[in-house]
């Protein structure tokens, strides 16, 4: 299968929904709204992109804006797709596509505890990594970690810090 | 022929000396550094020096790398569980001050704030034979009479 | 006679952080007698939020930071990096500099397996060959310091080539070391991959089927001892990989024996490569010359690299000054031991439970980072 048939496949499923598409050699690139992004997905699995990459958070604080960023590929035809979406920073909630591959399930719940992105049907979003964390998601643009530790472990001054203990 | 005289060993310390446990934790990424001393690159075992499983019976600790905030509360339940005396090393930077990850908001900077250390070896991470002089400095400090806790 | 109907509660036994069986990972299970029932995990031991570290610094600075990625096996954390950041300017590496960092990135592959045969080793009870493993070892580090300087943490590459070039020297002392590494490779099988108590523990524990592995999102040996070939050095080839020959080593059956088969087989490859390489290797500039503070265009990229535990990718977006914005690594071990590591353990005992997690070949530092 040509890159050429899966555009034309999808810009004929899903006139409405593809904002930008950029074919290269072996890659394909779609920006897609956020409506029918599950659709979408399931679409290209059915297509034949059965191995699950990565889902990727970029935080556009400027714009308010996460984007998503899906990474699939295909054996059998030896393509990589890479699917984006944005959706706004107050309300970050997006559908989860561990229905279609079961491995999505644990770069969603790391997104999860890094971001605070919810994704709805995933089955555990417990935290993976951190323990009795009270501050906000520590990937995002606001959380200054340098600030953060200088004040809790350090003596908080400038300059060349100096551990407490 | 020369007459073979078998080696007496005199104290108590000097008992402990040479027959030093560490406990098997393998830590983080100062450790790599220790594999050739488990192995035989280095070897420690003709130092007396074994690793053993359980904490009951080991008498140091070697904490090689940096300690998560997650991991410091395990840390303080294994050191509370040998028995005395004990003896603690820190190897690398990362527990001294917190190292290449100073800027991190998941470990802990100084492990001086959870155990009392003993010996600090510093690098990132410590040549093995840097490690081999400080293991050497601890033996015979053991033989001189350092008091564990 | 009536009998009372009891509640049975199942023991939970955790495979604790500090357990001589596995790196710093912990999982607890719930076990009935001796079979697993049910094995949940619970990383974090080691994280570091490298991600976030990463966009505080320059990138000489990140390129130093990113060997801790994987502390088992940094070349391709390094290569993945500097590769990514190159695709975004559209710089052209000098020739000599990817045979550089091609060499001891398969010098790095080698490393690393032979470190999984001492460790797999170590946990299956097998001493002798952790011993002589990790001896083995020696003689690839002692390249890397001669190379590099360090002797695990090589922090070599560089944007725009490799920091420093490849003496004569070197070149002799890497064509001894293979020699000799190719020998042990053939005392490797007779004394470990040949050997009966081995071959008992490991054939037919932990298997899965090509379908099971690609809904999993298994990569690497453990995918291609299920049948499917997908290595990124030949289906999305990178730096040199289009000019060397080698070949993909597949098994069929998908069980902890077939994925010690291809780990085994994988050496013998790269002992090969490393050869063609050095034989090959032109002369000329190694890298390109750029400031410290140099900032690559705005742009993203999303490169894909086959590490020694499947395929690691690095999406990086640089918004044009000296930091990048945001790096995002795929680690290849997330879905090793988060996800195929439950799922294989349920039904077995509990002695099979180290062989099967270490025949997975996970790196607790990858998946923490």
């Amino acid at each position: 299968m040509m890159i050429s048939d899966i555009e034309s496949d999808l810009k004929s499923k899903f006139p409405d929904s593809l904002l930008n598409v950029v074919s290269e050699d072996r890659r394909i690139s779609l920006l897609v709204k956020k409506e029918e992004l599950h659709q979408i997905l399931s679409q290209l699995k059915d297509i034949g992109f059965n191995h699950f990459s990565d889902v990727t958070a970029v935080d556009y604080i400027a714009d308010k804006e996460f984007e998503l960023i899906y990474h699939l590929w295909s054996h059998r035809e030896k393509i990589r797709a890479i699917v984006k979406v944005r959706i706004p920073r107050e309300a970050p909630t997006v559908k989860s596509v561990f229905d279609l591959w079961t491995g999505a399930q644990i770069h969603e719940r790391e997104d999860h505890e890094l971001f605070g992105i919810n994704f709805e049907g995933n089955p555990n979003l417990s935290p993976l990594f951190l323990e009795d964390w009270e501050e906000i998601p520590p990937f995002r643009k606001d959380f200054d970690t340098r600030k953060y530790v200088k004040e809790k472990y350090y003596s908080g001054e400038e300059g060349y810090p100096v551990a407490k203990g | 022929m020369k007459k073979l005289t078998p080696k007496v060993i005199k104290s108590k310390n000097e008992a402990r000396a040479w027959s030093v446990w560490v406990i098997n934790y393998f830590t983080a990424c100062g450790f790599m550094e220790l594999l050739p001393w488990v192995g035989s690159g280095y070897d420690m075992e003709r130092f007396g020096i074994l690793a053993v499983p359980t904490p009951r019976h080991a008498d140091v600790f070697i904490i090689a790398g940096y300690v998560t905030r997650k991991a410091a509360k395990r840390i303080k339940m294994i050191y509370d569980q040998m028995a005395s005396p004990k003896y603690v090393l820190a190897l690398g930077s990362c527990p001294m001050t917190g190292g290449m990850y100073w800027d991190s908001y998941a470990t802990i900077k100084r492990v001086d704030e959870i155990i009392p250390v003993d010996l600090w070896i510093e690098g990132c991470p410590p040549k093995p034979e840097n490690i081999g002089h400080g293991i050497v400095m601890a033996a015979n400090a053991i033989k001189g009479g350092l008091e564990g806790h | 006679m009536d009998i009372e109907e009891k509640e049975i509660a199942f023991l939970t036994v955790p495979f604790g952080p500090q357990h001589p069986a596995s790196g710093h990972f912990h999982a607890l299970m719930k076990v009935d007698g001796e079979t697993v029932l049910e094995l949940e995990p619970h990383p974090g031991y080691l994280h570091r939020g490298f991600e976030k570290l990463m966009e505080y610094r320059i990138h000489p600075q990140n390129c130093v930071l990113a060997d801790r990625l994987d502390i088992l096996d940094p070349f391709p954390c390094e290569l993945g990096y500097v590769n990514a950041v190159e695709k975004i300017a559209g710089l052209e590496v000098p020739k000599r500099g990817r045979y550089i960092r091609i060499i001891m990135t398969e010098l790095g592959r080698i490393l690393s397996h032979i470190t999984w045969i001492g460790v797999l080793s170590m946990v299956l009870g097998f001493d002798s060959a952790n011993k002589i493993a990790w001896g083995d070892r020696e003689k690839i580090i002692r390249l890397n310091e001669m190379a590099t300087g360090g002797r695990i943490y090589p922090c070599y590459l560089c944007v725009g080539g490799a920091r420093r070039d490849i003496s004569q020297e070197f070149v002799d002392e890497t064509s001894k070391a293979l020699d000799y590494l190719e020998g042990q490779l053939s005392f490797y099988d007779y004394f470990v991959f040949k050997n009966e108590t081995f071959v008992m523990r490991m054939e037919k524990v932990g298997r899965m089927t090509a379908e099971e592995a690609i809904d999993l999102g298994a990569t690497g040996p453990n995918l291609r001892a299920c049948g499917v070939d997908y290595d990124v050095r030949k289906d999305e080839p990178y730096e040199v990989y289009p000019e060397v020959e080698f070949n993909v080593i597949t098994r069929e059956e998908g069980d902890a024996y077939a994925r010690s088969l291809c780990r085994r087989g994988e050496i013998a490859e790269s002992i090969s490569i490393v050869r063609q390489l050095l034989n090959n290797l032109p002369d000329g500039a190694f890298r390109i010359e750029l400031s410290p503070v140099w900032a690559a265009p705005e742009g993203e990229c999303y490169f894909c690299l086959e590490a020694a535990r499947g395929e690691k990718c690095f999406h990086m977006v640089s918004d044009g000054s000296p930091f990048p914005y945001r790096v995002k690594v795929r680690p290849p071990s997330l879905s090793h031991s988060l996800v195929q590591f439950p799922y294989l353990v349920k039904g077995n005992t509990i002695a099979d439970v180290p062989a099967i997690y270490w025949s997975l070949d996970p790196g607790p530092a990858d998946v923490d980072r």
